[in-house]
């Protein structure tokens, strides 16, 4: 890869993060330039390193084999340490002291009893930053909570505003507030960053994904303040555009999404549609009309859409000035050709694994860098060596550290992981019965075009 | 008062909307000196409310109040070659422009990167668009909902048998908002290493779809298409918000909750919760993937116990036993929450249009340059202000201006 100059060149990472969130957030870091060296323990493996197997075996060293793992560790290094041994934290406290920022997602108490709370931290390395991305943040009745990703969207309250008119709160089909956090705390640090290089002081994030994404539901908070009224579920629809919705297009679960914000962008869209009636038609007349014959729109738009392949229906509202855009699966965003134009997906060259496509972290494109990786996901402890010696270790020292099982890198759990990994799931034949998976493609790396990589 | 992060960075903002907006907010928040344009008619957010008394007024509007704290208001029609010549002029104090326009409508504004690099060579453009500033789509229009579909994360979100639900509140539009952020930051890190501006160009899609958790990846790295499921993950079952006798609750087991090849001989937390020793042996809580297929069976074996407790007592009892459960709170349960209080997450900031408001503060704590939220502007409010004092213009200057209605 070609060398360039990133923005976070010569910054480097301590990475106690584990999961989504944390990652996501050290994984722009990276990208960014950073050196980002994290820790997982011989006994306690990130618990990603067992969630969607590549070719979905299992067996065959499934550790290495994750997908969920390689995508948020592209860029970094790892170093593999019991960190419940002295010898183990004293490795971790030389690195913080020749480093700029120390991210963790423990819950609180936990690094605490490390020895490595921000206190203690900083009397290592005075102008540290140090953030901690947590479930509910470092103090409040609620700071000792078990947290996991699903749960912390509904815990912000944006579940409460998502769902089908009149049914129940919803989680997104993923657990949003965990990339959400993860890019604010991106945020978070190079705030920080820019502080310390204008004063020279580090200091102390707190970031609670609770918190963090509460401000998704800021017209909903002044609506209870104002009007005491609880922000309805509405489907797809808007507060503002009209018609606005996800509709069904021709093909097996086929869907486009369409919003019209004004007047304009609904005669534009009648006239895509032939119902050039619609513009004297006075229930139409004006959004707030439109709000109320939503129910015959959207009948009417169905069943045009229902005819029309979604990306047809996308490109022919595009063109005659219509918000529309297909729904896409995740085969198809990686086919996607607008994706395929900006590289949205860049290809990883991963040990054991080959070429895959794993998405950009940082959604910006800038005209003097680029962020694609440098390098794979690391294997367990691939840089425990590499490290060590940077930090003045001996040859005789690192050995007698893998010796007294300090360091590591292979997994040293109570059962195979290979287990763990094979109760996690069904055969995926099972989940395609069952609808939750759609369909298993045995070509798709040829589909791809990465066939043989 | 304390320090603040970013004294000294001055942004001169035209986004409208809630992208550009949001992304602006973090920086006045964090203390950039930020500058508004808003059309004559101001941003379009000022129209969208929620409005007191649902009555529409510019100044009241609760979105528009939300997102716009600690900013300065000037009016000025960028769109028309005086209003152009006016904001070059801003734009030489600036080290950040920030702009929610798709590249087509900037280019007949001659106001894209390309544009304006060489005289103005120091400054980042920050452009956050609906599908990015080049590419195919790159004139294509959008907003939060076509960048949740475009995203992967829309498909997977709702019911097998219905269409595919967005995440609530333009929760797309936050994302690509929060995006542009990180990304005008690293660009200003750059600058601050190297010298020289940049474009930071986001696309609200793309910024959505950084944030799949595995859809793209079960193709990548598997050929399986996930398709949506109840919005359930496909890790097992349930993970899922269940009704209670007084609301909702999210039931998380955790990594120990059910059974397990370690635990099986010991009571489980979730048969200690539900109070029935007995289905410690039960195949719906000893495999993960029976449940996961006979989810409706597991739901009827935890109605009765669910139906007749409170979210109170489900959480705060899975909790002592070490299961991550969660509240699902409304927008008015968390103005009164207590966790939230104790860790004064709510700020309170007075508007001079909009009266005293409680705003979602600080998304991240921070010990040596606490984020504040200033209040939100009057439309214009600081137009005479900034065209004499920044751009150098004459009060007499100002009136012709206004009279031909460029601001």
């Amino acid at each position: 890869m070609s060398e360039q100059e990133l923005p976070l060149e010569g910054i480097r990472v301590v990475d106690l993060t584990h999961v989504f969130a944390g990652p996501t957030c050290t994984r722009i870091l990276a990208d960014l330039g950073a050196d980002v060296i994290r820790f997982e323990a011989p006994s306690r493996l990130d618990v990603t390193r067992n969630l969607i197997i590549t070719e979905n075996d299992g067996l065959d060293h499934p550790w290495h084999r994750a997908s969920y793992f390689v995508i948020r560790n592209a860029n970094k290094r790892e170093m593999v340490i019991d960190l419940a041994k002295p010898e183990g934290i004293e490795i971790v406290k030389k690195l913080i002291a020749v480093a700029d920022v120390v991210a963790e997602s423990f819950t609180p108490r936990v690094m605490e009893n490390f020895g490595l709370g921000y206190e203690s931290v900083k009397a290592i390395k005075p102008d540290i930053i140090m953030i901690s991305l947590s479930g509910y943040g470092q103090n409040g009745p609620m700071r000792d909570f078990g947290a996991y990703g699903m749960g912390l969207e509904p815990a912000s309250g944006i579940s409460s505003i998502t769902g089908y008119r009149e049914g129940p709160p919803m989680r997104s089909g993923l657990s949003f507030t965990d990339p959400y956090s993860g890019f604010m705390g991106a945020g978070a640090v190079l705030t920080a960053l820019a502080y310390r290089r204008r004063t020279g002081k580090g200091q102390y994030i707190d970031l609670s994904e609770q918190e963090a994404a509460i401000p998704v539901l800021g017209a909903a908070l002044m609506d209870v303040q104002m009007n005491h009224r609880l922000h309805p579920r509405r489907g797809n629809r808007s507060d503002w555009a009209a018609p606005q919705g996800c509709y069904r297009c021709a093909g097996d679960d086929r869907w486009v999404v369409i919003s019209c914000a004004n007047d304009v962008e609904f005669e534009r869209l009648a006239g895509a549609m032939g119902r050039s009636e619609w513009l004297t038609d006075e229930r139409y007349a004006t959004v707030l009309a439109r709000h109320k014959h939503h129910d015959e729109l959207d009948a009417a738009i169905s069943e045009w859409t229902s005819q029309r392949d979604h990306y047809a229906v996308m490109h022919t509202l595009q063109a005659a000035g219509v918000k529309a855009a297909a729904v896409l699966n995740g085969k198809e965003a990686l086919l996607e050709p607008q994706f395929t134009a900006r590289k949205q997906f860049d290809v990883i060259d991963q040990p054991l694994l080959g070429k895959r496509l794993v998405q950009k972290h940082v959604a910006a494109r800038f005209r003097r860098f680029s962020t694609e990786p440098r390098r794979p996901a690391p294997l367990l402890g691939e840089h425990n060596d590499e490290v060590l010696k940077e930090l003045g270790y001996s040859d005789e020292q690192v050995a007698a550290l893998s010796e007294a099982g300090v360091i590591g890198d292979t997994p040293k759990l109570p059962v195979p992981p290979q287990l763990i990994s094979m109760a996690l799931k069904l055969p995926y034949e099972k989940y395609v019965e069952a609808g939750i998976l759609q369909a298993i493609e045995p070509d798709y790396r040829e589909q791809l075009g990465l066939a043989g990589g | 008062m304390p320090d603040r992060a970013l004294d000294g960075l001055r942004i001169i903002d035209i986004s409208q909307g809630i992208a550009g907006p949001y992304a602006t907010k973090l920086l006045a928040d964090t203390g950039a000196t930020v500058t508004k344009i808003e059309p004559p008619g101001g941003d379009y957010t000022r129209g969208y409310g929620p409005f007191p008394d649902d009555t529409p007024d510019p100044e009241r509007s609760g979105l528009f109040l939300h997102l716009n704290t600690g900013k300065r208001s000037v009016t000025l029609d960028v769109s028309v070659t005086s209003g152009q010549v006016v904001l070059r002029k801003l734009l030489t104090t600036a080290d950040v422009f920030v702009t929610s326009e798709r590249t087509s409508t900037l280019k007949a504004w001659e106001l894209t990167y390309d544009d304006l690099k060489s005289d103005f060579p120091e400054l980042i453009v920050a452009q956050v668009s609906p599908f990015g500033a080049t590419g195919p789509y790159a004139d294509y229009d959008g907003n939060s909902l076509t960048a949740m579909a475009m995203s992967t994360i829309m498909y997977n979100t709702g019911e097998p048998d219905r269409e595919p639900l967005a995440t609530g509140g333009e929760a797309g539009a936050y994302v690509a908002g929060i995006q542009l952020w990180v990304g005008i930051l690293a660009a200003l890190e750059n600058r601050a290493r190297r010298g020289g501006g940049d474009h930071v160009d986001v696309s609200m899609a793309e910024a959505v779809a950084a944030a799949d958790e595995y859809n793209a990846a079960m193709y990548a790295f598997q050929g399986a298409v996930r398709r949506r499921y109840y919005s359930r993950h496909i890790f097992g079952y349930p993970n899922d918000i269940v009704p209670c006798a007084d609301g909702h609750i999210v039931l998380i087991p955790g990594a120990s909750g059910f059974p397990t090849p370690l635990t099986q001989d010991s009571l489980s937390p979730m048969a200690l919760l539900l109070e029935d020793p007995e289905l410690n042996k039960h195949p719906l809580f000893i495999s993960a993937g029976e449940r996961m297929l006979r989810w409706r069976e597991f739901d009827a074996l935890i109605e009765p116990y669910m139906s007749s407790h409170s979210a109170m007592e489900i959480v705060m009892t899975a909790q002592a036993l070490r299961m991550p459960f969660a509240f699902v709170p409304t927008a008015s349960d968390l103005l009164q929450d207590e966790h939230l209080a104790e860790r004064a997450f709510f700020a309170r900031v007075k508007h001079p249009g909009g009266g005293e408001l409680r705003h979602a503060g600080a998304p991240f704590k921070m010990s040596e340059t606490p984020m504040t939220a200033g209040p939100a502007p009057r439309l214009g409010e600081a137009t005479a202000d900034v065209l004499t004092s920044d751009a150098g213009y004459a009060t007499e200057d100002l009136t012709v201006m206004s009279d031909r209605g460029v601001i």
